[in-house]
């Protein structure tokens, strides 16, 4: 008896091989046989065993497809039940924080009736001053009843978190799933412990996969842990400080969970001195508000808010790109909350992580607590507008006061695109978000940063340009803006400078042609003009060319060339700047890589600085930028051998050398304020560096090559949060 | 050249470099070009090393995408014709030129504004460049410079067809400027012949656009000749009230307008100018449409 080797399939050798082995016999074979043996040798493989195997073989495969697809079907089911459990969680999110806003309303009402009563004596006339009622939770309407009214609302979010694990447990959404999950988000993050986990309150990181779940996430881990952690309250104030402390550790604990509970219990601590320490008005009013529950309640319902902005910004700080974060968290919550436009409104600054939501919350605090904030009109929305508003204006402050705990994470915001070539040079308007980019196309182009293009999808915004100046026959290599953000100066490669009187910010583009933008050149350099620079309390300009000269204007004179300078030995000059803290110098950088400073009286030397100490005076070495400090006795030079060198002006000794950038430098910055400096390179980065330490904060990739030209010019914006940078791929971005 | 003598020869214009020697660097091979902007870098250096070698500096590379290259193209052209509007600002003033002229017989409406302006030629010229320079780098049409969807290569057309105006009007009105402008950047020429050569097809279909075929004999297709020869020729749609709308070759002469019938180049049609009373835009005057009377 034969059975043929190939017959290995489970399930098939019983009764398979039986009915095989009766067929085996060619004579007994059927038509099929008959047709093999009609058709000739070479179909003789086409035995019925073969057959068989055939369509056994076949229904194997099917078997295993049929298996597979079931497979497949159990896990969309289990997907769906997924989604199915996102979305409810999504709405318990949602309700819960209805809740809260409608919790806040009530007790701003409150407390608006009674500062009212106080003050005038009289009940104060308002809408509904009924507690705000739930739809699932039976509420006494009564208005003494605050004490209760704080337990049902503790009552119904317990009821809602024991809803929800209900739920996460029928669907099957264990904690194996939240395991991995977070795993997902740790190895995503690359850290396990807390105190990362708290600088991620307040840097951006990459991004952790959408908001949709991360906020969910938050919520369901709360859900989940909570429980656990529960105490006997003494009192329910206490209960509720508890719960939202468990919350705040459970998410904590969601991000690590190797640490243990001990750590948790003082990071939460950590946290709360934390937000305390950043509002004392709070904390006061808090101490105070154990004796009125009324306002406890509300200031409650903001503490928790701020956990939740918090747990939120645990998340979605985590997020690369803070922008189309921001907008997206936005959109969601629009989605959360549809109806809730005050609700959307409060939430707003929570969801910009750069912003931090300490002065976001802080803010509806305060007006809480100060009298002439409650001005009897001021609404919960208008509440929340209060905080928009500032928001931009607090978080500079921030960056200010705390560098240590907001060090700011620059982001690509805006992208300017209209030039046809290289953008040599670009200068902010001193006080408004306005600038002007000078390129190789011959044009200068004005840009206003609040006039965008409304881009889809793309995180960055396009600007459009409100004017472009023409009257260079060539590239536009240099350009400074006058204090007054009136004037600019533009200098080319046709060895002329213009004067131009800008235009509005708010001008049409296609405005008719207005001769008196341009209102003169500045004639003297007999080659390419390659720097400048203004200096606003004298009214002067200093500007160098590949002619060898640098030539100092009073441009407002009739006659406005004061004197030039010039020093053949040194070679071309590259760059000039006037010394700020000194009131009468200049220094000029040089394409042998010399650096004098001179005074500007006399036109002599004053101190040549040791920048050729190696002695290798070679193109190499040449320097591409020399920039003063604001304050200090401090030269800044920015070399081709991809250095950042810092010159004591007095001494004319190199203070610090360092290798900045893996290609040329090319530009440099330095911030109003002179704490840092912002480099440009040919290695298509900009780096930001802390001038205190020299080190960098930042580095971001900027611009694309052209020939062997990357990034040409930097620049901080003298008053408002922007840095800029432009590139020989005809862009100039702006980041914020 | 200082820079030639390194290991590596660094293509950079650095601070301090004379006017002279802008650009002046050894030709990089197409092939050894690395960044996202070759096309650019190439036709750049082209036109550095010779702006009168117009068939050199329209053909190109092997391989080259068409759109990219036509693209790229009508970039440097918009670039280089900002030094033809620097000129004109000195000369061209709205009193003078108080509306887009090139041969009396039309006048050009701005496509700048929501609804296209009778802009005077100075204002025509920069609007139409300062909206090609948006147009050609929005992000929306031509969000990549390596390659380009069709779709927005159509767009080229009516760029070319605008930008066309500007050297017609400088030509016939502006000619000291023109001449000076041609013979140092050879612009006009360049433009003709990239037309031609590179066929924007747009250009060629599209109505009231200059008959390429016209404008073969470098600059001289402007210049106005004796009798009735045909200046500018455009490929029209006619609405007749009778007939509807058919493909018509427009050509204004010097003493009056002719029809052609496109497949055949028959005449079908032929005025004297003094049997019009005048040439009004029609309502989609920006689309090209004028009404006669
Ligand atoms: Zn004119
Ligand atoms: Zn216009």
């Amino acid at each position: 008896m034969k059975v043929p080797d190939y017959y290995y399939l489970p399930g098939m050798e019983d009764n398979s091989s039986q009915n095989h082995n009766g067929q085996l016999d060619p004579s007994g074979g059927g038509n099929v046989s008959n047709k093999q043996n009609d058709d000739g040798s070479q179909r003789t493989q086409y035995s019925i065993p073969g057959i068989l195997h055939f369509i056994q073989h076949e229904w194997a495969k099917f078997e295993l497809e049929r298996s597979q697809w079931e497979v497949e079907r159990a896990e969309l089911q289990a997907r769906i039940a997924f989604l199915q459990g996102e979305r409810k969680g999504q709405e318990n999110v949602k309700s819960d924080l209805v809740r809260r806003i409608k919790m806040l309303e009530y007790a701003l009402k409150q407390e608006r009736a009674k500062f009212h009563k106080l003050k005038y004596g009289t009940e104060l006339q308002q809408g509904d001053m009924k507690p705000p009622v739930f739809d699932d939770v039976v509420t006494d309407a009564k208005l003494e009843a605050d004490a209760p009214f704080t337990s049902v609302s503790n009552i119904s979010w317990r009821q809602g978190r024991q809803l929800l694990r209900q739920y996460l447990q029928e669907i099957g959404y264990a904690d194996t799933i939240l395991d991995v999950r977070s795993n997902r988000v740790r190895s995503l993050l690359g850290l396990n412990n807390n105190a990362e986990c708290e600088e991620n309150l307040n840097n951006s990181s990459p991004a952790v996969n959408g908001n949709e779940s991360s906020n969910k996430r938050a919520s369901e881990t709360q859900g989940r842990r909570t429980p656990a952690k529960k105490t006997q309250p003494s009192s329910i104030t206490e209960a509720m400080i508890l719960d939202t402390e468990a919350a705040v550790m459970a998410n904590f604990e969601f991000l690590s969970p190797d640490v243990d509970m001990d750590d948790d219990d003082d990071m939460s601590d950590d946290l709360d001195d934390q937000q305390d320490d950043e509002t004392d008005d709070v904390k006061t009013a808090k101490r105070k508000n154990k004796v009125r529950p009324s306002v406890l309640c509300c200031q409650f319902g903001v503490l928790t808010l701020r956990i939740d902005f918090q747990c939120l910004m645990m998340n979605e700080g985590l997020a690369d790109d803070v922008d189309a974060e921001a907008e997206e968290v936005l959109n969601e919550l629009n989605l959360l909350t549809e109806s809730e436009d005050a609700q959307n409104e409060l939430r707003a600054p929570g969801g910009s992580p750069s912003m931090g939501f300490a002065t976001s919350s802080r803010r509806p605090m305060g007006a809480l607590g100060d009298d002439e904030g409650l001005d009897s009109s001021l609404g919960l929305g208008e509440l929340a507008q209060l905080t928009v508003n500032n928001e931009a204006e607090a978080a500079y402050d921030q960056i200010a006061s705390s560098k240590e705990a907001y060090r700011k994470m620059w982001n690509a915001k805006y992208t300017l695109r209209s030039h046809f070539d290289g953008v040599r040079a670009l200068a902010f308007h001193p006080t408004e978000p306005v600038l002007i980019t000078a390129s190789e196309d011959h044009t200068l182009k004005l840009w206003n940063l609040q006039k965008t293009v409304p881009a889809k999808k793309s995180a960055s915004l396009d600007v459009e340009p409100l004017y472009t100046f023409r009257s260079h026959t060539g590239p536009v290599l240099c350009l400074t803006m006058s204090g007054t953000g009136e004037q600019c100066y533009s200098g080319g490669l046709d060895g002329l400078i213009q004067c131009w009187n800008l235009p509005s910010p708010n001008i049409d583009p296609y405005d008719s042609f207005d001769p008196s933008v341009l209102t003169g050149s500045l004639v003297g350099h007999t080659d390419a003009v390659w720097g400048l620079s203004i200096h606003n309390q004298r009214m002067q300009l200093l500007s160098c060319g590949a002619d060898g000269l640098v030539c100092l204007w009073s441009p407002q004179n009739k006659v406005p060339l004061l004197s030039t300078f010039s020093s053949p030995d040194d070679g071309q000059p590259t760059s000039v700047d006037f010394v700020h803290n000194e009131t009468n110098q200049m220094v000029t950088a040089y394409n042998s890589s010399h650096c004098v400073i001179y005074d500007l009286e006399t036109g002599k030397p004053v101190t040549r600085l040791e920048t050729s100490q190696a002695e290798n005076i070679s193109q190499d070495k040449q320097i591409n930028r020399v920039v003063t400090h604001p304050t200090l006795p401090l030269t800044v030079t920015a070399h081709e051998d991809r250095h950042i060198r810092f010159f004591d002006n007095v001494s004319g000794k190199m203070v610090h050398s360092m290798v900045a950038h893996l290609d040329a430098v090319t530009s440099l910055a330095i911030d109003p304020n002179g704490l840092y400096l912002l480099s440009g390179s040919h290695d298509c980065s900009i780096r930001l560096w802390n001038l205190d330490n020299k080190t960098c904060v930042q580095e971001i990739t900027a611009h694309r090559k052209k020939f062997d030209e990357s990034i040409y010019d930097v620049a901080f914006h003298p008053s408002k949060p922007y840095i800029a940078s432009a590139g020989a791929d005809a862009l100039a971005k702006v980041f914020v | 050249m200082k820079m030639a003598d390194g290991v590596t020869m660094l293509r950079r214009n650095r601070p301090g470099t004379k006017a002279a020697d802008f650009c002046r660097w050894p030709d990089q091979p197409f092939e050894e070009m690395e960044s996202t902007l070759v096309v650019q870098q190439y036709i750049q250096q082209q036109i550095c090393h010779d702006p009168m070698n117009v068939t050199q500096i329209l053909t190109p590379p092997e391989s080259q995408d068409e759109g990219v290259w036509k693209y790229e193209h009508l970039r440097q052209f918009c670039l280089e014709l900002n030094g033809l509007a620097v000129r004109l600002q000195a000369e061209c003033h709205p009193e003078a030129c108080t509306q887009m002229t090139a041969t009396e017989q039309w006048i050009f409406l701005c496509a700048a504004h929501k609804t296209p302006k009778e802009c005077p030629a100075i204002d025509y010229t920069r609007h139409t460049l300062d909206g090609a320079a948006c147009l050609l780098n929005s992000n929306k049409y031509f969000p990549s410079r390596v390659s380009i969807k069709d779709s927005s290569v159509a767009k080229l057309g009516s760029v070319c067809r605008r930008v066309y105006r500007i050297f017609s009007h400088a030509y016939f009105h502006h000619r000291a400027i023109f001449d000076e402008f041609e013979n140092t950047t050879y612009l006009c020429r360049r433009f003709t012949s990239f037309v031609i050569k590179v066929g924007c097809a747009d250009f060629t279909l599209n109505s009231s656009c200059f008959r390429p075929d016209r404008a073969i004999h470098g600059g001289s297709e402007m210049i106005p000749v004796k009798d009735n020869e045909d200046e500018s020729c455009f490929l029209v749609t006619k609405h007749s009230p009778w007939r509807g709308k058919y493909k018509r070759i427009f050509s204004i002469g010097t003493a009056g307008v002719t029809t052609y019938n496109p497949t055949n180049m028959e005449i079908t049609n032929r005025w004297p100018y003094s049997d019009f009373m005048g040439a009004l835009p029609g309502p989609n005057a920006n689309h090209g449409q004028v009404s006669l009377a």
